[in-house]
């Protein structure tokens, strides 16, 4: 494939993953499971966290939007694919002149723009209860890759092979209680243990809420760099993964 | 290039491979080409590979054994090239239920590339051709199981295929959407689309399709023209008849000469034989003896559906013990399956 002609495929797969990022958000930002998982969940469990503790509100804010960012971006693919495949509309997709990569970036840009529209509405009540952006360069950047590496996630999620939304959602979200505890949102990073801090690391929410905190005038534990650079790492493992096993099942015929 | 789709020695083996799981043959190198601007019907019983062939000639799963191209591209090296030629109308419409008719076909039309100008166009013309075009901005969630099959049928169009694979096409419809489908495919045969049609209804395969194969457990047993494959089973002849008045016995009509089995068909007696001359004379002979007046006496060759079901050992469900006394010859295949 000469260079044109791969630009020129490039191209079309961007433009059929986003035309298919589009048509998710358009269908099924409003489905019942998106809005319990990606909104209420999150919005309830901040609650439980903060109700009761002596920090003023906006304190909170940096860990509600990680925690928020978290669960919105990574619950549209684990609802989307398992639900398409159930109607059979994922196989529309497959047999599309459009490859399954560009499928799941789709999906995965999908839960991007999910994630970072929801988490305007914590930002903007942050700003309003006294909360300040220092470095918004920094936040616009951690905020997207976060995102990214959240619905690449939410694709991996996806590969549990059932067609049935709850099915997938109880294990992803058994994996995802585990990856916030640990991710230093409830105890910061310098106040663990050593094997604390190294069970932390594992976690791609440490990185977001890492980053978040810094650029919103809170201490860091890591440099924004090495934040970033670890979400994009979540982000392309995450998604490379997710399109191993989702060929995996495609060839098991699942 | 005169074939639409060639198929060498194609296999599929599900849970290849897999500890404690045993492998299932699902297609046992199948071989079988369809011409250019030809309907190809695909028959066989549930379970005999139907789907399995469709899903590796549509690129959904990748075969385990041999090749198979669709229009000269290779469904593993070339998957994109198949893709961008074929048009899908599966069993079940999926279609996008939260989408209007219209928004449907846009999608489709901007996944497959069609320039925006005649996607708009091309949308008009088959929501009009599929009785849509009043219903185009309703969510087509609230559509009939007929609309929702015209549109699926029109999505499958939209990128003007070369190839198109329709699964059940008419299967459960309503008579209005049965007649616009076939006469679409009537129109798409005309306009040279090739079509690859699976339909448990054994007539609509022998009213539209120019060739049909037959599979049953993964192999093909046969591939010919509808014509073709009642001429070779032309043992299978049969003698109909119908009373006007009283009712006959199926032990009697059984013990005429040269009859083989005797069949009960709403008004309708069918006496299977390989000499319909000698049965007419005696069928007449025994009636008047009877009593009973003739309605209607026919010779009938076999049926395509009977050549289906000779060809896939399909045995007819057992009747109760008192169900009455019809009799027939054992079918080869052993136990009951189930057409489809």
């Amino acid at each position: 494939m000469n260079s044109t002609t791969w630009w020129r495929r490039l191209r079309h797969e961007a433009a059929r993953a986003w035309i298919i990022a589009e048509k998710d958000i358009r269908i099924y930002y409003a489905k019942p499971p998106v809005l319990m998982w990606g909104i209420a969940l999150p919005f309830f469990m901040f609650l439980s966290w903060s109700v009761g503790r002596n920090r003023p509100a906006g304190a909170l804010i940096p860990g509600l939007i990680a925690i928020t960012v978290f669960f919105t971006a990574s619950s549209i693919g684990p609802v989307v694919i398992p639900w398409e495949k159930r109607v059979r509309t994922f196989e529309r997709l497959l047999t599309a002149p459009v490859s399954l990569s560009a499928i799941l970036l789709g999906k995965t840009l999908a839960g991007v723009v999910f994630g970072l529209a929801v988490t305007l509405i914590p930002l903007l009540v942050g700003l309003a209860l006294g909360a300040r952006i220092t470095e918004p360069f920094i936040l616009a950047i951690g905020l997207v890759l976060a995102a990214g590496a959240f619905a690449s996630l939410g694709i991996l999620f996806s590969t549990f092979p059932s067609q049935n939304v709850g099915s997938v959602m109880m294990p992803a979200t058994l994996i995802r209680w585990p990856l916030l505890f640990v991710s230093g949102v409830f105890v910061p990073l310098s106040a663990l243990a050593l094997w604390g801090r190294a069970l932390a690391y594992l976690s791609p929410l440490t990185y977001a809420n890492d980053i978040i905190q810094q650029a919103m005038g809170g201490q860091g534990y890591l440099t924004p760099a090495v934040d970033a650079a670890a979400l994009l790492a979540f982000w392309v493992v995450f998604l490379w993964a997710g399109l191993r096993l989702h060929e995996l099942g495609r060839r098991r015929g699942l | 290039m005169d074939q639409a789709i060639e198929v060498a020695e194609l296999a599929k083996t599900y849970n290849e491979g897999q500890r404690g799981v045993t492998p299932v043959r699902a297609v046992d190198r199948i071989s079988f080409a369809v011409h250019r601007g030809e309907t190809f019907g695909f028959l066989g019983p549930n379970g005999a590979g139907k789907t399995t062939t469709i899903n590796i000639l549509t690129t959904l799963i990748p075969p385990s054994g041999g090749t198979a191209r669709v229009m000269g591209h290779d469904v593993v090296t070339d998957a994109y090239g198949v893709r961008e030629e074929i048009g899908i109308v599966p069993e079940i419409s999926n279609i996008y239920e939260e989408y209007s008719a219209w928004d449907n076909l846009m999608f489709t039309a901007r996944l497959y590339g069609v320039p925006k100008g005649e996607r708009e166009r091309q949308a008009q013309e088959l929501l009009r051709a599929f009785g849509l075009w009043e219903k185009r901005s309703v969510l087509s969630a609230g559509f009939s199981k007929g609309m929702k099959r015209r549109l699926c049928l029109a999505m499958g169009l939209m990128h003007r295929p070369h190839v198109l694979f329709l699964d059940e096409p008419t299967s459960g419809l309503d008579v209005q959407s049965v007649l616009v489908i076939r006469d679409m495919i009537q129109r798409l045969r005309a306009e040279g689309v090739t079509i690859f049609l699976t339909t448990h209804n054994i007539e609509e395969a022998s009213q539209s399709c120019d060739r049909v194969a037959i599979i049953n457990y993964g192999k093909l047993a046969a591939v010919d023209s509808p014509n073709n494959l009642r001429a070779a089973f032309s043992g299978m002849q049969s003698v109909e008849v119908a009373f006007r008045n009283g009712d006959a016995s199926a032990v009697d009509l059984g013990a005429l000469p040269s009859v083989r089995e005797v069949r009960h068909n709403g008004d309708k007696w069918r006496l299977y034989t390989d000499a319909p001359g000698a049965v007419i004379p005696a069928v007449v002979d025994w009636s008047k003896a009877s009593g009973l007046d003739i309605a209607s006496l026919n010779t009938l060759g076999p049926s395509l559906e009977e050549v289906f079901i000779k060809m896939t050992g399909i045995t007819p469900p057992e009747r109760p013990a008192d169900g009455g006394p019809e009799r027939g010859p054992g079918r080869p295949g052993g136990g009951q399956r189930r057409m489809g």
